[in-house]
């Protein structure tokens, strides 16, 4: 039932019009001064109220103001006998929405309350649609504000989902993640069936929960097949301020990298793991036989056994002493002790170092560095540990009486270090392996050389921590030189 | 006595396997590489094959073990594993992977023994 409410200071026109409206069904109330009528009409959501412009306590316009200050939405009347353009301007400025001149006819005044009332209407349908569309979240899209440009261009994906599955919020990441780049999408569209499985789950789990429960749920997803676009979504429910379900907002991040680097290390401790126990294995199968009474074995071959095993105990402290290198270079990077090195003086140590396997094997070390090399800023362990692996590699892949040839020189801002063997070679295919870990070059001469297979990827790791570039040139069967470049100014 | 061939990369394995089966009263035969394995194999017919699943290629073992199928050899395969779960192959005993069994290295003597006389008993049966 629409409700009118008439402020007017004169006692006919409060009853004429009073019984006006109510006899078109309307319901009024009636004010006879300025203050009632302010009191009224802030207090109760009146549909229409005539206000009478001159009254003894307040002007009506001063009421005006008052009352849709408290109510915008009403709409209001100016009634008055002294008719004045400027009042006119004045009330309509101030949110009046007729101007009524007295004396007026029931008709004329009838057909202003009827165009009041339209206008009512239309306000109050537009206001519920506004508020229903909030309540459905798709508002949101069309929100000018700069924090939508900000989630626009984020990396991540955002979108939101209201409660009936509608999308109503979107940036670019999202669709881009989402692989929906060729799908037209907009706001306002059933989206649930468009998205991958693992999110229609989670989203169907929130919207149909009883309770809200401000809790996020993920799930990893891959979008493009063999782990090209892996992405992590979170769900997380949006309230409304009453504390109920609005919808979910759900972010995606781009977790491609993680994953690969996830799957490199899981095969990289199988790779190790697979290492470990290949020399355990063979200890404990030589144990199992001596142990084992229904086994008989004479000494000699007890000893050969135990002698064997002694063997692979000492490669397998080898190589957990190499993983063990590998693991703190990789902390190391950090916490350097960086001073300057000579590294002229580094190979001739280590050549000394390795004196007694270059006796054993009768080889021939020819040395030209250049008179004068700059030093290098580096940690000397490491440098020590690059040139001991590759020269034990130089004497181990060496033939009897072989020889090894060393150069170091000053190449613009590098120093460049040329080792190079006699010995076996390498194939092609074994040269591309050379510096993966656990690679070991197998063949028919390489029987019977021991070693972890971590020597030259150490040897890698450390050139590579420095910004230099190792290079291997090798003519199976006859020989391998190992280049490395190491830049002069590191820090 | 039946014939049986080990084929493994690891001399120390293959010895201590052949050793732990001689003293059992098998015959015994040895490769060190598949290539020498497939000889061996279609030269003297074993009853039984030993074979490691890795020797200079991760699955070399593996696509040894589908030659055989391919060129009709059916002995039975005892495969030899020390990492069940390696880079990127995933064993079950699934058609895929044409062997008869699994082991994980290391086997103790009484088990190796025991699944080679299984693996016997079934092919036996089979015939």
């Amino acid at each position: 039932m629409v409700k009118i409410l008439v402020i007017d200071d004169e006692k006919g026109i409060r009853l004429g019009t009073q019984r006006l409206l109510e006899e078109d069904g309307y319901l009024v109330e009636t004010a006879e001064n300025g203050e009632q009528g302010i009191r009224l009409g802030t207090s109760i959501n009146f549909d229409i109220i005539i206000i009478d412009l001159k009254m003894p306590d307040y002007d009506g316009l001063e009421v005006l103001k008052e009352i849709k200050k408290a109510f915008p939405n009403t709409i209001c009347f100016i009634a008055t006998a002294y008719a004045s353009y400027d009042t006119a301007i004045q009330s309509t400025r101030l949110g009046a929405f007729g101007y009524i001149p007295k004396p007026f006819t029931p008709e004329e005044f009838i057909y202003q309350i009827e165009l009041g009332i339209k206008q009512r209407t239309l306000i109050l349908d537009a206001e519920n649609l506004k508020l229903e569309r909030e309540a459905n979240l798709l508002e949101i899209a069309s929100e000018k504000s700069r924090l939508n440009t900000i989630i626009k261009s984020i990396h991540d994906g955002v979108f939101v989902i209201n409660k009936s599955g509608e999308l109503v919020y979107y940036n670019y990441a999202a669709i881009r993640y989402l692989n929906l780049a060729d799908i037209k999408i907009e706001i306002g569209d059933s989206i649930l069936y468009k998205l991958p499985l693992e999110i229609i789950a989670i989203i169907d789990k929130i919207l149909n929960s009883d309770k809200i429960l401000l809790k996020t749920y993920t799930s990893q997803i891959e979008i493009l097949p063999n782990n090209e676009l892996v992405i992590e979504a979170a769900c997380t429910p949006v309230p409304n301020p009453d504390g109920s379900l609005a919808g979910v907002v759900i972010i995606l991040s781009n977790i491609t990298q993680f994953k690969k680097i996830e799957l490199i290390k899981s095969q990289f401790v199988s790779m190790v793991a697979h290492e470990l126990k290949t020399p355990l294995a063979a200890v404990q199968g030589f144990i199992n036989i001596i142990l084992d009474d229904s086994i008989s074995i004479n000494d000699e071959k007890r000893k050969d056994y135990l002698i064997r095993s002694n063997v692979r105990l000492e490669s397998l402290t080898a190589l957990v002493n190499d993983l063990l290198d590998i693991s703190r270079m990789e902390i190391k990077t950090k916490q350097r002790e960086i001073e300057d090195v000579d590294i002229k003086n580094i190979i001739i140590n280590t050549l000394q170092l390795l004196e007694f396997e270059l006796k054993k094997k009768d080889l021939f070390v020819d040395s030209s560095i250049q008179k004068k090399i700059s030093n290098i800023k580096a940690d000397y362990n490491e440098i020590t540990r690059l040139f001991t692996n590759l020269l034990s590699n130089a004497i181990k892949y060496n033939k009897d009486k072989g020889s090894i040839f060393i150069t170091v020189n000053e190449e613009n801002n590098f120093i460049c270090i040329k080792i190079k063997d006699t010995g076996i070679g390498l194939k092609q295919e074994e040269r591309d392996k050379l510096f993966n870990e656990f690679y070991r070059a197998k063949n028919e001469k390489t029987r019977g050389i021991s070693g972890t297979g971590l020597g030259l990827s150490i040897v890698k790791k450390i050139v590579e921590s420095y910004h230099g570039k190792i290079e291997v040139e090798s003519v199976f069967g006859y020989g391998t030189t190992f280049i490395i470049h190491l830049p002069i100014n590191t820090n | 006595m039946p014939l049986i061939a080990i084929i493994d990369d690891d001399p120390d394995i293959l010895d201590a396997s052949s050793l732990v089966l001689k003293s059992k009263g098998f015959d015994v035969i040895t490769a060190l590489n598949p290539n020498d394995g497939f000889k061996i194999v279609v030269e003297k017919k074993p009853d039984l094959i030993i074979l490691d699943v890795m020797m200079d290629e991760p699955d070399d073992g593996f696509f040894l073990a589908q030659k055989f199928r391919k060129e009709k050899i059916q002995t039975p395969i005892l495969m030899y594993t020390s990492v069940s779960k390696t880079i990127g192959l995933d064993f079950d005993k699934s058609e895929m992977v044409p062997v008869d069994d699994f082991v994980e290295k290391p086997i103790s003597p009484d088990e190796l023994v025991d699944k080679v006389v299984t693996l016997l008993k079934k092919a036996e049966e089979r015939k």
